[in-house]
């Protein structure tokens, strides 16, 4: 049932979203309309010309990688992509590869989960099948998101592939919401994911229309749902008053983003383009790859408009048994083949399962590259950190992880290179490195020793 | 790790020590001042031989001091702990296989297990059964949905946008401590809330149900207003509003209506309201004032019924009995659990028997987690729905019709569409809808075993695996987990090739001439193979890959059995077990929380009375629905406030 075609209300917000049956979901970027000029001054404090905007993705990819067919050879600026990391070929001096990173954190527990829910914040999550669920750190992402809170509309946005993954793992003692998230802004509190491209678009496309609705009812509105909330908070016990808090917190976000929609000095940046709405995705397809190429539009198209900053996706949760037999010589689901018993047969596949991914992750990198931003373009003005929390999929070991970052931040990050670093290093010292890039004043996160050396520019 | 090595040479045999022990004093141990029975000096033997030298003071490890559990009171004292420290010893996290010391084996760790479960189910049962703390959770997304549609009658699913919820405690998807509130749900809420309610504005059928009066005539729009909320407003919060309440949203209204709304649309915005507040949005009981259990009044109990038995809210009838202050009156009580199965309201039982189901068995991933390999066969949206479909509509029938549970394991009937019977070869009239068919060959139907649904998602994508399907009945049937394999055991090898035996049975029989292996694969890999008969898409068959199916199998205790038939009587002569889980499993989803050892204790006790009433479904409801967690109320500790009380400093202060 498409509500959305319903007749037009003076009050209605979805004026612009209606009658778009027709669009084509793809490909988007060419349909784009420039509107303003990036060289905008307009809401810059202080005058001057204004930075670009830095911004931060994280692609999780679950099940680890074929670990000899990953890690480039050579070292420093002089290396050769390994098969796994081919697609990149064209992007070479854009990337930075950290090898011997390892997250220790994730060394206990299981195979899987602990690897997942740690993979951005370095910590061990604790032994639950839902009470008292606790990743006992804050996600690397969420610590950027912070910093320049209030500064887009959406301070970070959550993808995925698949929904929250069913039930509880008894074998193991974990309830499956751990393998499904990495970004915690919280140590109880994992961020829900967005898994359809249509609502994403609608969610990006409604926060980049200021002058749509009836801000003003919604926003009386919204102070009668806080006046409830407040109520409640009185009325239970202080254990769940978190969870009315957090509702709290939600609604008074999204009253303080009408309010700022209204006033245009409430954007620090004006994007270069507008939405054009003919380009709203259909729903969730039923193929996978064209399910992860349209969510990785929408990590382009959100940046492109600086509706965010920030955002992490999911390949697959953890676990994640996806088929893949749609790609050439490939046979069965992701988890199975990544116990591949040392098997060439079961390697091969596995390995171009990886390869796909990173041919997925190519893609991305090359959107962003085409998006132009003054003198530089949207990809420069980011950082894209591909990895998974393991490296074997038979092992399931947390050393050496497969991590590989395009993008340099603005000039921050020193790309073009493999940066090896000692075995063991704390992959805490790259999010160290990479907060610093971003902007965000930390000189520690998690475990970490230091700032991973070689990874910035001096 | 001194301390470690030194104790190392110690340490013969904890078993061997064990039969010692026991063969000298063969009576009570005198301990400490008291007698401790042997059985009790068993499990905290274990502790002392494989934790405590690690786990003592004055670091001990992890910042777990486990030398204070000496006695059955103090491990008693910490109960909630040991759920935790339990499952590291149950799948072999602990002790670590890091230090060169010995292991305990897996039937040593079973029965640690059973001891501390045990001990700990013992205690909380003996001083009578306490209940948990208020109910306090939000909807989840199907809830919601329900919710909204019964307030608006309106018929298109108002949730869909909403981030699906993740499972916790028993493993089902209404468990309060996975309800998490990201960010993006009060936006979310507000969209769906906005469109649902425009919608049913516009739909002249669905607001004749809560636009219960409109301006005109004598009617001025002011006073229609209030009437429409003094309607709306108790139905959505599933108890009566005060006068200060209703106060609020008329004055809402008022302040729409001054900004310049005309009297729809400033409706359209205060029931959207409505929709957004979290006393709709949130299930809330009321805290306890004293510190004894409390029975839940009568409007928080039609709640509980009403999201349990139909997973959406109370229904006028239940609305009423509350009013009257009836509802939890006995005879009352179960007069309306059985009005709620009624044939009035298999819509909503059905959803109910979906939402229990699909998560219990795992079948929910079809379609989602498991898609099969295009080499085991055409599998479409028709197939998948049939599939999807068939326990869900048995399980309906189980309930609604009080039939035995057992049937679950073995029965004669079952529910197919036109597309899962052709798949099952069977012959007959069928539609899309799936309808009843009674089984005449009842060995290769009936019973949840014999459900493609089943089958499927206890196989790999490309071919069926004994290993996972006997998995799967230990786990979901048996409530009987196996351990994850410990990890330096060689990789199972189900797959097969070069110089490797060339059965899948004689490459799992290669596989448990390993001992660290076999403890376990003796007891999940029988069990699967007698379903060796059936496809990876549940599909009967007598060959696979060119031999004949060899469904053959021997327990650990030396019963014998043979194919599916066999295998049902085995677990027939289970029953017990398989039903006291199926109750375990439905309390955690009718309490909506994890369970304690309280809640077990319950559990026990209606399992005693569903065996001696034939395990009828309807028992096993009622006893749910009277029992002490069900409908009672403790007070949270105060302990355990202070202690979150930290957590909430997100700069939410009261204004």
């Amino acid at each position: 049932m498409n509500i959305h075609m319903t007749k037009t209300n003076p009050l209605s917000r979805r004026t612009l979203l209606k009658g778009t049956g027709a669009a084509l979901a793809l490909p988007w970027l060419e349909a784009m309309i420039p509107s303003r000029t990036s060289a905008s001054e307009s809401g810059a404090a202080g005058g001057g010309p204004q930075e670009s905007p830095k911004r931060m993705a994280v692609l999780f990819m679950p099940n680890g990688v074929r670990e000899d067919q990953w890690t480039p050879e050579g070292e420093g600026s002089d290396f050769r992509l390994s098969s796994t990391l081919s697609p990149l070929e064209s992007f070479r001096d854009r990337l930075l590869i950290p090898t011997n990173l390892w997250n220790q954190a994730s060394n206990v527990g299981d195979g899987h989960y602990v690897k997942t829910s740690g993979f951005l914040t370095c910590q061990t999550i604790s032994k639950s099948l839902g009470f008292d669920l606790n990743s006992n750190g804050i996600s690397m992402d969420q610590v950027a998101a912070r910093g320049i809170s209030g500064r887009t509309p959406l301070p970070s946005l959550e993808l995925a592939i698949s929904p929250v993954s069913i039930g509880v793992d008894t074998n193991v003692g974990y309830t499956r919401v751990y393998g499904s998230h990495i970004a915690w802004s919280r140590p109880t509190r994992p961020l829900a994911r967005e898994i359809n491209p249509r609502l994403v678009f609608e969610r990006l496309f409604r926060v980049n229309q200021p002058d749509k609705g009836n801000r003003d009812g919604e926003k009386l509105l919204l102070d009668r749902v806080l006046g409830d909330a407040r109520q409640l908070r009185r009325k239970v016990g202080a254990a769940d008053r978190v969870r009315i808090d957090d509702y709290l917190e939600s609604v008074r976000s999204l009253e303080k983003r009408i309010e700022q929609a209204s006033t245009p000095e409430g954007r620090t940046w004006q994007p270069a383009v507008d939405m054009d709405p003919a380009t709203k995705p259909d729903g969730i397809p039923r193929e996978h790859a064209e399910h992860v190429r349209l969510m990785l539009d929408m990590i382009a198209l959100a940046f492109q408009t600086d509706s965010t900053r920030i955002c992490t996706f999911m390949f697959g949760n953890a676990v994640s048994n996806t088929n893949f037999s749609f790609l050439d010589g490939v046979s069965g689901g992701h988890h199975s083949l990544s116990h591949h018993e040392r098997k060439e047969e079961n390697l091969v596949q596995y390995q171009r399962i990886a390869q796909w991914h990173v041919e997925q992750y190519a893609y991305l990198i090359g959107r962003l590259l085409e998006m132009k931003e003054g003198e530089s373009t949207v990809l420069d003005n980011s950082m894209i950190l591909f990895g998974s929390g393991l490296r074997d999929g038979n092992s399931h070991s947390p050393r050496n992880l497969p991590l590989v970052i395009a993008g340099s931040a603005g000039g921050r990050l020193r790309t073009g290179q493999h940066l090896v670093n000692p075995t063991n290093t704390p992959l805490a010292n790259l999010y160290v490195a990479m907060l610093k890039a971003f902007g965000t004043p930390v000189d520690a996160f998690a475990d970490s020793t230091e700032c991973l050396p070689g990874a910035l520019v001096s | 790790m001194n301390p470690v090595i030194q104790t190392n040479c110690l340490r013969v045999s904890f078993a061997i020590l064990m039969l010692l022990m026991l063969a000298v004093t063969g009576t009570p141990d005198v301990h400490a001042g008291g007698a401790v029975p042997a059985a009790e000096k068993h499990g905290l033997e274990f502790l002392r031989f494989y934790c405590v030298d690690c786990h003592d003071p004055p670091r001990p490890k992890g910042g777990l001091d486990l030398s204070i559990y000496d006695s059955v009171d103090r491990l008693v004292a910490d109960a909630l702990d040991w759920e935790g420290h339990l499952q590291r010893v149950r799948d072999g996290e602990m002790p670590p296989d890091d230090e060169d010391v010995p292991l305990p084996s897996v039937d040593e760790r079973r029965d640690f297990e059973k001891w501390i479960v045990g001990t700990l189910r013992e205690a909380a049962c003996s001083d009578g059964i306490s209940p948990g703390p208020p109910m306090v959770r939000r909807l989840n997304r199907s809830e919601y949905s329900a919710s909204v549609r019964h307030l608006l009658d309106i018929h298109f699913d108002a949730g869909e946008a909403l981030p699906a919820d993740g499972a916790g405690g028993e493993g089902f998807d209404n468990a309060a401590e996975t309800l998490f509130i990201s960010p993006i749900h009060a936006e979310k809420y507000l969209e769906a809330a906005r469109s649902a309610v425009e919608y049913a504005m516009a739909d002249t059928r669905s607001n004749r149900h809560f636009l219960v009066a409109k301006p005109g005539g004598d009617l001025s729009e002011d006073d229609a207003a209030r009437r429409v909320l003094k309607h709306f407003l108790p139905r959505a919060f599933r108890r009566p509003v005060t006068a200060d309440e209703l106060g609020e949203y008329t004055g809402l209204y008022d302040r729409l209506k001054s900004s310049g709304a005309s009297w729809s649309e400033g409706m359209e915005l205060t029931l959207a309201a409505v929709l957004v507040s979290p006393h709709f949005l949130f299930i809330v009981e009321n805290e306890p004032s004293g510190t004894d259990p409390e029975p839940l009044d009568d409007y928080e109990l039609a709640t509980r019924l009403a999201y349990f038995l139909w997973g959406a809210p109370p229904d006028d009838t239940l609305m009423d009995l509350a009013g009257q202050g009836r509802l939890h009156e006995a005879e009352v009580l179960e007069q309306q659990v059985l009005r709620m199965l009624g044939d009035d309201h298999s819509r909503k039982v059905r959803q109910f028997s979906q939402n229990f189901v699909e998560q219990w068995l795992g079948t929910r991933a079809l379609g989602r987690e498991f898609r099969p390999d295009p080499s085991v066969g055409r599998y479409d949206s028709e197939l998948e729905g049939g599939m999807k479909y068939e326990p869900v509509f048995f399980f309906h029938e189980v309930l609604t019709g009080n039939r035995p549970l057992t049937d679950l394991i073995d029965s004669d009937y079952t529910y197919m569409n036109r597309r899962l019977a052709r798949h099952y070869r069977v012959e007959g009239e069928f539609r899309e809808q799936p309808k009843r068919v009674e089984i005449a060959d009842s060995s290769r139907r009936g019973g949840l075993l014999g459900m493609a649904a089943v089958l499927a998602v206890s196989s790999h994508a490309h071919r069926t695996s004994p290993v996972l399907r006997g998995k799967w009945i230990l786990e979901t049937l048996l409530g009987e987990p196996p351990p994850p394999p410990p990890p330096n055991v060689p990789e199972l090898d189900e797959s097969g090739d070069g110089d490797q035996p060339k059965t899948l049975r004689q490459r799992l029989e290669h596989h448990r001439e390993n001992p660290g292996c076999a403890t376990c694969h003796d007891r999940i890999d029988p069990l699967g193979f007698s379903l060796e008969n059936y496809d990876v898409l549940g599909r009967w068959r007598d060959e696979a890959d060119g031999l004949p199916v060899d469904t053959r199998g021997t327990l650990p205790d030396g019963t014998e059995f043979n194919g599916p038939d066999e295998l049902k009587q085995l677990l027939l002569n289970r029953s017990e077990s398989i039903i006291r889980h199926l109750t375990r499993k439905m309390m955690g989803y009718a309490l909506a929380r994890g369970l304690t050892y309280e809640d077990l204790c319950a559990v026990d006790r209606i399992v005693e009375d569903l065996k001696a009433d034939g395990y009828r479904s309807h028992r096993m409801l009622l006893g749910i629905v009277k029992s002490v967690p069900f409908r009672y109320k403790l007070r949270t500790p105060l302990a355990d406030q202070t202690q979150e009380g930290h957590e909430t400093a997100t700069g939410n202060t009261e204004q």
